[in-house]
């Protein structure tokens, strides 16, 4: 059976067997093979076999999925391709039976731990292996460096144009609010936006406040070009240079 | 704004001490939990010397504001916040000093997790795995992030979060008060609404009670002391492997506003059929 093996640099991060149903790959964590960099899309690219072939293709990513190095869209690959998302590497290798999915957690093969302990910081930095400082570098995404920002559209507010400096914004009437709402009606805490460590996160407040005309249910990532309305007003979510 | 509050610590079924510690402090509604770990008594220890220490910080900077601080100042956090986190970091230097400095709690360490309320505005604050969950609409959402080895495994797609909850590592903790000299310390900040109900709990809570099972008891029991007592006897129920400790809040806005008078005054003495058929059901 294939395998397919997710790389950074020269660190093997994860190998995953390709069966029946297809490999997703993509920001999201419930994807096969998550990648956790600003690069990548929430489902980025698949892979699965067809006719005895496989096959990756790209889900509309943002930024693109590449077959040693040529930018596809759908694209049959064979053993030794490269498949780059973001700044990772996937091999594709057909040579031997799919191994054991790596997983140094096993690996290690500690007795049961009862008792709650705290590694030090070497034997942190050996349980983890490299995979801490691989994440830890690869998150340094273009996206990063951007500064995020509110842009009123529409409505009434103190200022037009908002810098997201802190790790909650709050959106409403209320003397707390850094995007602040005027006129009567305006609710005191329309919503309030999350800074995290993979982006900005918008919650409800008094109202529930829309994403791109749907209503939120729970916390949602913002993405770039993001349209936001709630409490009559509309702001623009948008990461500038 | 109304907060009622319930809190409850247990032993759990299977070991002898209570390693936790928690603190309310009403009147200045700081809500504080720790978990404590090492040897002999030194968990119980580490784990009373994170509350007392985290509490008597907040509480002499409320007298005087002035009061040093400990650590760099976090520009994107509100003054609240960052004192909220010099208390953790000044409270990760006592325990150190006094693992080091007696033999007797060598090695000794704590979680901690603070919750400060400033009106509708939570500081949030934490070292280690005790979780803090928020139940908003029915919908239950962890807000604090684990600092565990399992958990660091499952952001970086080493593990899924199913191996991760059948691991052998899980009481392997990065991050813990008393480890070291200094302590990485994360902070958060959100706005709590009208009905939202807020858990602090140790994680022999999440050990064996599932999260929906949580989001349900908190649903049922409206009363705070009610959903605290129910959340504990859950855990024991299911094996009380570890201690458990749990504070719960519930948030209700008085919004006597003019505004909202008239809103009322405006829907007629009738009630809207929604609530009628909220208080009929059950």
């Amino acid at each position: 059976m294939a395998r397919l093996v997710l790389k950074f640099e020269a660190m093997v991060l994860k190998e995953v067997p390709i069966g029946g149903r297809p490999v997703s790959i993509g920001r999201a964590p419930d994807n096969d093979i998550p990648i956790d960099n600003l690069a990548v899309s929430n489902y980025h690219a698949r892979v699965y076999t067809e006719a005895e072939r496989l096959v990756v293709e790209d889900l509309n990513s943002l930024n693109g999925t590449f077959v040693n190095d040529m930018r596809i869209e759908r694209a049959t690959v064979r053993d030794g391709d490269a498949i780059l998302i973001g700044k990772h590497h996937i091999l594709v290798d057909t040579t031997r039976d799919a191994a054991l999915p790596l997983d140094p957690g096993r690996k290690i093969a500690a007795p049961k731990v009862d008792e709650t302990m705290v590694l030090d910081t070497r034997e942190r930095r050996d349980m983890l292996q490299q995979a801490v400082a691989v994440g830890e570098r690869s998150q340094l995404a273009p996206e990063r460096t951007r500064v995020p920002s509110l842009v009123v559209l529409r409505g009434r507010t103190d200022q037009k144009d908002y810098r997201l400096s802190s790790k909650l914004t709050v959106i409403g009437k209320s003397a707390m609010a850094t995007v602040r709402l005027r006129g009567w009606f305006a609710p005191q805490v329309a919503a309030q936006i999350s800074k995290r460590e993979d982006g900005y996160y918008l919650g409800r407040g008094d109202r529930v406040p829309k994403i791109n005309g749907e209503p939120i249910t729970s916390l949602t990532r913002l993405n770039d070009g993001d349209l936001i309305e709630v409490g009559g007003v509309r702001l623009n979510f948008l990461y500038r240079d | 704004m109304r907060v009622e509050i319930g809190a409850r610590s247990d032993v759990g079924r299977v070991r002898n001490n209570n390693e936790d510690s928690f603190r309310v402090v009403a009147a200045l509604n700081l809500f504080v939990l720790s978990d404590g770990m090492g040897g002999e008594a030194g968990g119980e220890v580490a784990s009373a010397l994170a509350v007392e220490s985290v509490a008597a910080h907040i509480l002499e900077a409320a007298n005087n504001v002035s009061a040093p601080s400990f650590g760099a100042r976090q520009p994107d956090l509100t003054e609240k916040s960052n004192r909220l986190a010099s208390a953790v970091r000044l409270a990760n230097r006592k325990i150190h000093e006094a693992s080091r400095d007696d033999p007797a709690h060598r090695g000794m360490g704590a979680t901690v997790l603070a919750a400060w309320l400033d009106g509708q505005r939570l500081s949030l604050v934490h070292v280690g795995d005790s979780r803090a969950y928020l139940l908003r609409s029915g919908a239950l959402e962890q807000l604090t992030s684990d600092h565990s080895l399992v958990a660091e495994q499952v952001r970086r797609g080493i593990l899924t979060p199913q191996q991760a909850d059948s691991s052998t590592m899980q009481s392997v903790l990065i991050r813990a008060l008393g480890a070291h000299e200094d302590v990485e310390v994360d902070a958060d900040e959100h706005i709590l609404l009208d009905g939202d109900a807020l858990l602090l709990c140790s994680d022999g809570l999440t050990r064996m009670v599932t999260d929906p099972e949580i989001a349900s008891t908190l649903l049922t029991h409206s009363d705070a002391q009610a959903a605290a007592d129910r959340l504990v006897e859950l855990s024991n129920e299911y094996g009380g492997e570890d201690n458990v400790t749990v504070v719960v809040l519930r948030i209700a806005l008085d919004s006597d506003g003019w505004l909202s008078r008239l809103r009322r005054w405006s829907r007629g003495p009738g009630r809207p059929p929604g609530e009628a058929s909220q208080a009929g059901g059950h």
